[in-house]
């Protein structure tokens, strides 16, 4: 650890931990869930994340010859529906090579073209805050439960910002602030207990479930969340609640 | 180059190489094929592609040395 870098902290789950050390974790616990991960997402949110990726997919409208780029969607989950729906070419980047790796694979056995110049989708492990993308690059940018686990949230915004065209859209998916009175309550239970339960059995991993459950609730709440998307310089940014405010999908577009 | 070579690590896309950058220097890449790996001239880094994945981490780049970097 060095000293300089320790100054700067970020929230990983209840913990803070240097800026610097935070990827690198992040990378682990996605190493270790990757095989797991999509099994674990239908299990813990009994099929549900499929309604809100549904979801997101609809507010974007994919249309042939969109591009994509898909950040923290390694297993390909946002990148096979946006291809089934009509969308064009995405680049999936992913700050962990074997979520990437699973993704790849699931490609290869659904047959799909491996390759963005054939409309196809490509694999890059790449970090959000520093992403290897050319400016003004892509139609749409995409990140569906990543933003969560990035250490500098304003970072990752202003590079969305970047790689977009003008005339693009920044759409985000992430677990947010239940709105609902009971649900609340719930909701706490659920994910203190439940969840670290049955990433215990099913992924062997309580550790990574606990921080799944932290890092929803370190994570800004909708308007706050809106607010930061605004200041990297997105307009008509709007957000709307999914499920009473588990999740919240946040729109803005770069004009 | 056979369908699997580029699946499998093999070649890159060009296509995503127009999009693709260092993500220190945002500026394009050199593509070596023997090595494969995509080079960041300006950064002196190279990135790895590991089983057909370009591995664009600044901490997993290799430092070029002197005699390797291409003045454009």
């Amino acid at each position: 650890m060095q000293a300089s870098t320790d100054q700067e902290k970020a929230p990983f789950g209840f913990r803070e931990v240097a800026a610097s050390e935070k990827h690198g974790l992040v990378q682990t616990l996605f190493d270790g869930v990757a095989q797991n991960y999509d099994l674990m997402n239908d299990l813990m949110s009994g099929g549900v994340h499929r309604l809100w990726k549904s979801a997101m997919l609809d507010w974007l409208a994919p249309r042939p010859g969109m591009t994509l780029l898909d950040v923290a969607g390694g297993t390909g989950d946002i990148a096979f529906r946006f291809q089934e729906r009509g969308g064009g070419p995405v680049m999936v980047c992913d700050l962990t090579p074997g979520m990437l790796a699973v993704g790849r694979d699931r490609a290869i056995d659904k047959g799909r073209l491996t390759r963005f110049a054939e409309g196809g989708i490509d694999w890059v492990a790449g970090n959000a805050e520093q992403l290897p993308v050319a400016d003004r690059s892509v139609d749409a940018y995409t990140i569906a439960f990543g933003l969560r686990n990035v250490t500098r949230i304003d970072k990752a915004l202003a590079e969305a910002f970047r790689v977009l065209k003008p005339g693009g859209r920044f759409l985000c998916l992430e677990f947010s602030q239940v709105v609902l009175p009971v649900l609340d309550k719930l909701y706490d239970t659920y994910s203190f207990s439940v969840l670290p339960a049955l990433g215990q059995y099913v992924a062997k991993d309580r550790e990574a479930y606990v921080y799944l459950a932290e890092s929803i609730r370190t994570f800004p709440p909708q308007e706050d969340l809106a607010a930061r998307i605004r200041a990297v310089g997105f307009e008509m940014v709007s957000y709307r609640n999914l499920s009473g405010g588990i999740a919240a999908l946040h729109s803005g577009w770069r004009l | 180059m056979s369908e699997t070579d580029t699946r499998r690590g093999g070649g890159v896309d060009p296509k995503l190489l127009e999009i693709l950058v260092c993500p220190l220097t945002k500026a394009g890449l050199r593509y070596d094929a023997d090595r494969q790996e995509l080079i960041s001239d300006q950064a002196r880094l190279a990135y790895p592609i590991r089983d057909g994945i370009p591995i664009m981490l600044i901490d997993e780049a290799r430092q070029l040395a002197d005699e390797e970097i291409q003045r454009r």
